[in-house]
């Protein structure tokens, strides 16, 4: 029988009441560190035990202890500091990254993180990274003379942290670019960068990549030094499958088949629609499921029931088709 | 020579006893706080604001678009047919806004900016520059089922901005600035753009300004400096081959001059910006120039938005003295 369609998550999930309003309180110094990280690994082993109840395959820790993907890692680097608030959309705030000096790393950053978590489960936790240009992107940058310099040196520290996680025993690491596709004048940069991170690792490695012109970008996008590219297709009702049908490539494609930003909840036969049209372009063994992004902005029960109704799509077409 | 901004302002203070917008939304929000409670607010911080902008020297601004959620939403919003949707990334910036959608015929149902712009001039010592989305940006955001093509979106925005226009120029407003950054993606446009400027302006009498900013306008020179505007603004950070054009930058029209960066905290030298100044007015006289920030300075947490009008102010009165 084929083996495939595995399913796996995109990286964060909803942090629980008790989490965010500790965090409030680690900002108005009324409750310390110590206290905050052992309620973040109390929420990360509740979402490692709600995806093995599920029976999802690869897991992900759901990123309990990171505020912002990009200020996460640039808060435990050299060379940053940290602005005063902008705005990202409606009423939400965060605090960018400066680079003041040269950026690098003076210890592993998310090791400790990716150990707790797979420490909890047999199954493969996932090493979750961002990306060297999204994180010179998302970043102030006081310090380098060009974007360039800026990106490589992110991109040799970030390829240390895998290198890292690699040694820590971690199977996949996935690198998170989301702000690639949003200059296609740059991607050349961004895929010489990536292939920085990703030289000489063993590990399986994914990039995801999400809100963008693809079709402008998508010769380089699909010649991105990784093993798999993992793109949310749900909320672009499979349109981007249509670039890939035909491609010689022999990536994995990580294929988001429910939408993140949505509070309505896919039905199974829709989502079960959605991975037919993907087997349709790429065989079960190179084929994984998993929703469109992180599921954070959801609520607790939300995101379960979108992870639910992701497995049992899988796990109903996998019977259909004779998939193991 | 005029200090001014291009439009948005940091909403949040660095003053933890101003008022706070942040709070007061996400209490409203919960229902701690009446729409009325809220309103008051938003005044009050769009007073701060003013007051800022002019202690920093400005000799024009804006009233901060404290208010606006995005510059979509803020006129969409009010614009009977539309819909407002999910998030969308706003051009390459790590900002998002809500995506309007017209379902039905559009139709101006009365003034949508008038009372915000009433406010800031009852308040400010200094002229108020109104801004309005320009139809074709609006357009280009948005998705228009309703319409059989998008030339009929666009040109059905053109009219009811032309409203929105002379309802403002009515009230007083010496400058009605339209933004219209969109069109610098999608250069072959530009006669559906000729267009609908000529229907937004038609019998405004106020003085009008365009503004571009995250480009150049390489491609659409030379019709562009022949708009039916006052004043043109463009953006000398990121369009910087928009210096090359400046030879042939009409004797009868004012430039608007973006040389600092809104979009990173990096503070430009005094010298810096008089060296801009200066290769400006080559091609256009001190007294036509507008000096101003690349875009809206929302990118930027406030105090650094605040540095950067201070330092733009004091290097623009040193080129006058030095130049004129």
């Amino acid at each position: 029988m084929t083996r495939g369609l595995l399913t796996t998550a995109v990286g964060s999930y909803p942090k629980p009441d008790y989490l965010l309003k500790a965090r409030n309180q680690v900002a108005r110094g009324k409750l310390d560190n110590k206290d905050l990280q052992e309620l973040e690994k109390r929420a990360t082993a509740h979402w490692i035990k709600v995806q093995e109840d599920l029976g999802m395959d690869v897991l992900v820790d759901g990123e309990m202890y990171r505020g912002d993907m990009v200020t996460y890692f640039s808060e435990n680097m050299e060379g940053f500091a940290i602005s005063g608030l902008v705005r990202s959309y409606g009423n939400r705030y965060y605090r960018k990254p400066i680079a003041v000096a040269p950026v690098g790393r003076s210890r592993p950053v998310s090791v400790e993180w990716w150990q707790y978590a797979q420490s909890l489960t047999d199954k493969p936790v996932k090493g979750m990274l961002t990306g060297p240009y999204t994180m010179a992107d998302w970043s102030f940058n006081e310090y380098y003379p060009s974007r360039e310099a800026f990106i490589i040196d992110l991109a040799r520290s970030v390829h240390e942290e895998a290198l890292d996680l690699e040694r820590a025993g971690a199977e996949y690491i996935q690198i998170d670019e989301p702000a690639v596709s949003t200059r296609p004048d740059e991607m050349e940069l961004a895929a010489r960068a990536l292939g920085i991170v990703t030289k000489g690792l063993r590990a399986f490695t994914i990039t995801h990549v999400c809100y963008g012109d693809f079709a402008s970008v998508f010769d380089q996008l699909i010649r991105l030094p990784v093993d798999m590219l993992d793109l949310e297709m749900a909320n672009s009702n499979y349109e981007l499958l249509k670039l890939l049908k035909g491609n010689s490539s022999d990536k994995y494609l990580s294929m988001g088949v429910v939408d993140v930003h949505n509070h309505v909840i896919e039905t199974v036969d829709h989502v079960k629609r959605g991975i037919r049209l993907g087997l349709e372009v790429f065989p079960p063994e190179r084929l994984y499921i998993d929703p469109d992004c992180g599921l954070k902005t959801r609520t607790d029960e939300e995101a379960i029931a979108k992870l639910q109704v992701t497995v049992t799509a899988v796990r109903e077409t996998k019977k259909e088709l004779g998939i193991e | 020579m005029i200090a001014t901004v291009v439009g948005n302002y940091p909403k949040i203070g660095v003053d933890a006893q101003s008022p706070n917008l942040r709070s007061a939304i996400s209490r409203f929000d919960s229902g701690q706080i009446t729409e009325e409670e809220l309103h008051r607010i938003e005044d009050e911080v769009t007073k701060g604001v003013i007051e800022e902008q002019l202690e920093a020297g400005l000799d024009m601004i804006t009233d901060g678009q404290i208010r606006w959620e995005d510059g979509q939403t803020y006129f969409a919003g009010k614009i009977q047919g539309f819909r407002i949707t999910g998030l969308i990334r706003y051009f390459d910036t790590n900002t998002y806004y809500r995506q309007p959608i017209a379902e039905e015929r559009l139709q101006w149902q009365g003034p949508i900016s008038l009372r915000d712009y009433r406010f800031a001039a009852s308040i400010s010592s200094k002229p108020v520059k109104a801004v309005i989305t320009g139809p074709y940006t609006l357009a280009k955001l948005s998705k228009g089922p309703f319409y059989n093509d998008f030339k009929s979106l666009v040109m059905s925005l053109a009219d009811i901005l032309n409203q929105e226009a002379k309802a403002l120029a009515q009230a007083g407003a010496s400058v009605i600035q339209f933004d219209e950054p969109a069109i610098l993606n999608n250069k072959g446009d530009f006669p559906l753009f000729q267009e609908a400027m000529n229907v937004l302006i038609r019998g405004v009498s106020s003085k009008t300004a365009l503004y571009t900013y995250f480009g150049d306008i390489s491609d659409l020179h030379p019709g562009f400096f022949e708009l039916p505007v006052h004043i043109l603004g463009l953006d000398f950070v990121v369009g910087t081959r928009n210096w090359a054009f400046l030879k042939d930058f009409p004797t009868d029209k004012e430039l608007g001059l973006g040389i600092i960066d809104a979009r990173n905290t990096k503070l430009e030298t005094v010298e810096k910006i008089i060296e801009a100044i200066e290769r400006a007015s080559k091609h256009v006289s001190l007294n036509r120039l507008h000096i101003n920030p690349s875009c809206g300075l929302e990118f930027l947490p406030r105090s650094n938005a605040y540095s950067k009008l201070v330092r733009m102010v004091e290097a623009a009165a040193r080129a006058k003295e030095l130049l004129s």
